[in-house]
């Protein structure tokens, strides 16, 4: 638990609320991820343009897409440094996002189930996703970049949380 | 096989025992109900015989046609002979049970605490026959509820309502047979009070004036003025199956909506409609999830509005997705009145939403300003939007889910920020949009302590239903 270092950059309205940071391994997991799509992408387009117009196309198309995804890349660290959660006494709060933001609160007792998943690039670099599911569809509350064995104990910790606070329907 | 067989069989035989011992053994479904499921598939088939019959009236190979459709209605009634003889169900310790299946055995058991509601649906041809379907809503999000298709009307309305109070008190179905059964009957002697009838000119007419009718008068319009207009067989059999599916769109509606009456009964709000389905419902207190208003502009011209209620659990048929997205209209169109005093019996003396938003939401939502408010007190959060059609939301405080803060680019430069209550169900959101950021803020600290409150002494303070 390295990161439970209290933050206090955030919103007006925040007083009082330790918000809780992703692993620093989550911008790395996010780079890798817009790599390996920029890559290929910036590989085909480049090829595809070479092939049916003149090599300079293709070579410009190609240097075009590759700073498409820098460009990405350079919002990357924005928007992994806006993801925080909070544990509350009685509920959990999360945020979120940099152009659009958005806070979410799940009171415990209202968490149906919860899920720890971790694609290919977050399971090499240790990390997993918790995402907590209410009876509601449009809740949406999601924890990316948890250190793997941080995140076990966050689901555990919330499942006991849930059960003990259980509120139905 | 029709009118006497399904009639004349099962009332003498159910009438004599008293119905409450005879729930906790095996049952079988109705005899009639292979060909009440088949019954889709019987009049497509049907259609497509005649059609054959009718196109190749000189051709030899019509006997060969009938045939084929003769041994595809025998094997769609045979499957589901065999389905019927392999299904029964039974009601013991407060579980539904129903198993089911030839070659994979399927046991299902339905919790009757954990039942949101209770329908007795029919069809056209099940009601020919006399039948009925019973649904089990569960609170689950799968559509997987119990059916029972198909049973005797009155067995199955009988049977719904022992379910019912079954679980309302499971404890006393599963102890002793004598307690619920006087208990369902003192409560079916109590007469249900009748709260709301549409009136069917006006539901026609408030369907034609509505987005739906509107768009499928347009529709069928431009569609027959083609067709007048080129006037070739070719164009018009291609274009017409798009008339029919217009149509029946609007058909759907005013079909399900017909005749909507409710009625206040002990168990709940009893709500029947169809015209030729029928539908009867019973929404139980405390499962509602929200309340809408909806007053569509043409509509307000004329006074009238609709009132529609969101109770946990999926209301989802194959054949009628379009259903499943709306909620349930109580007051499918109804004067301001009718809506407000069935409003009243759902809610406990709700508020209305009078905060409006702050003069400069004007410059993000320039159309929906004019119906932006909000209002809550601590069991209940109202807020009102849209553009044209004025949307007004109440959730009650204690079925709460989640709360969401969302601040987009604009708002931000505005210093507006907008807040989101989340309820079971079918994406039923309180929108609090574009209040002040202060207040937002405020709000997203406040009412989660508010929610929990709610949920903890709301129990004895639920809403005002069925309090005669």
């Amino acid at each position: 638990m390295s990161v439970a270092e209290p933050d206090t950059s955030a919103e007006p309205g925040d007083a009082g609320i330790r918000w809780q940071r992703p692993s620093p391994l989550l911008l790395r997991a996010r780079r890798i991820q817009v790599g390996l799509v920029t890559a290929p992408v910036a590989l085909a387009g480049g090829l595809i343009a070479a092939a049916a117009g003149s090599p300079a196309l293709g070579l410009g198309i190609g240097l075009g897409l590759v700073a498409a995804g820098l460009l990405w890349e350079r919002f990357l660290a924005r928007r992994v440094a806006a993801w925080g959660y909070a544990e509350r006494q009685d509920d959990l709060m999360v945020r979120r996002g940099v152009l659009i933001r958005r806070q979410s609160v799940v009171p415990y007792g209202r968490m149906q189930f919860i899920d720890v998943t971790a694609g290919p690039v977050e399971r090499s670099l240790g990390l997993a996703t918790l995402r907590m599911h209410t009876a509601a569809a449009a809740s949406d509350a999601r924890i990316p970049g948890l250190d793997r064995a941080q995140a076990a104990k966050l689901r555990d910790q919330l499942a006991a949380l849930g059960e003990a606070q259980a509120a139905g329907l | 096989m029709t009118g006497p067989s399904p009639g004349g069989s099962p009332p003498p035989r159910l009438p004599p025992p008293p119905p409450a011992d005879d729930i906790a053994s095996w049952h079988r479904l109705h005899p009639l109900s292979p060909l009440v499921r088949a019954g889709r598939h019987l009049v497509g088939i049907g259609i497509f015989v005649i059609l054959f019959l009718f196109a190749n009236q000189r051709g030899s190979q019509t006997g060969h046609d009938l045939i084929v459709d003769l041994v595809v209605v025998a094997l769609v009634l045979g499957a589901g002979l065999v389905s019927w003889l392999v299904t029964r169900w039974q009601v013991a310790d407060g579980v539904l049970r129903i198993e089911t299946g030839l070659v994979r055995r399927q046991s299902r058991r339905f919790p009757l605490s954990q039942v949101q509601a209770i329908d007795v649906v029919q069809t056209g041809l099940a009601r020919v026959l006399g039948l009925a379907e019973l649904r089990l809503r569960m609170a689950g999000a799968d559509s997987s509820g119990g059916r029972l298709a198909s049973l005797p009307l009155a067995d199955a309305e009988r049977l719904r309502q022992r379910l019912l109070s079954m679980a309302h008190a499971p404890g006393t179905a599963a102890a002793g047979p004598p307690a619920a059964t006087s208990g369902v009957a003192g409560q079916a002697a109590r007469p249900e009070r009748p709260l709301f009838r549409v009136r069917s000119g006006r539901l026609a007419a408030a369907i034609a004036l509505s987005r739906t009718g509107v768009f499928a008068g347009v529709v069928i319009a431009a569609l027959l003025a083609v067709i007048a207009a080129i006037g070739r067989p070719g164009v018009t059999a291609s274009l017409l199956p798009v008339v029919i599916g217009v149509a029946l769109t609007v058909w759907r509606q005013f079909n399900g909506e017909f005749g909507t009456a409710v009625s206040a009964a002990p168990e709940g709000l009893r709500l029947r409609s169809g015209l030729v389905q029928t539908t009867a419902e019973t929404i139980r207190p405390g499962r509602v999830q929200a309340v809408r208003l909806v007053e569509p502009l043409a509509w307000r011209l004329f006074g009238w509005c609709r009132l529609e209620v969101d109770v946990a659990g999926p209301r989802q048929r194959r054949e009628n997705r379009s259903e499943a997205q709306r909620l349930r209209a109580l007051v499918p169109v109804g004067s301001r009145a009718d809506a407000e005093r069935m409003l009243g019996e759902l809610l406990a003396a709700p508020p209305w939403p009078t905060r409006r938003a702050p003069a400069r939401a004007r410059w993000k939502a320039p159309l929906a300003y004019h119906f932006l408010a909000w209002d809550g007190d601590d069991r209940y959060v109202v807020a009102s939007r849209g553009r044209v059609c004025r949307k007004t939301t109440w959730v009650p405080l204690e079925k709460v889910q989640s709360i969401r803060w969302v601040q987009g680019p604009v708002q931000r430069r505005l210093s507006l920020a907008s807040v989101r209550l989340d309820v079971a169900g079918r994406r039923v959101t309180a929108s609090l949009a574009d209040r002040e950021a202060a207040e937002a803020q405020q709000i997203l600290a406040g009412l989660p302590d508010l929610a929990r409150a709610a949920r903890h002494g709301g129990r004895a303070s639920r809403g005002a239903v069925n309090r005669a």
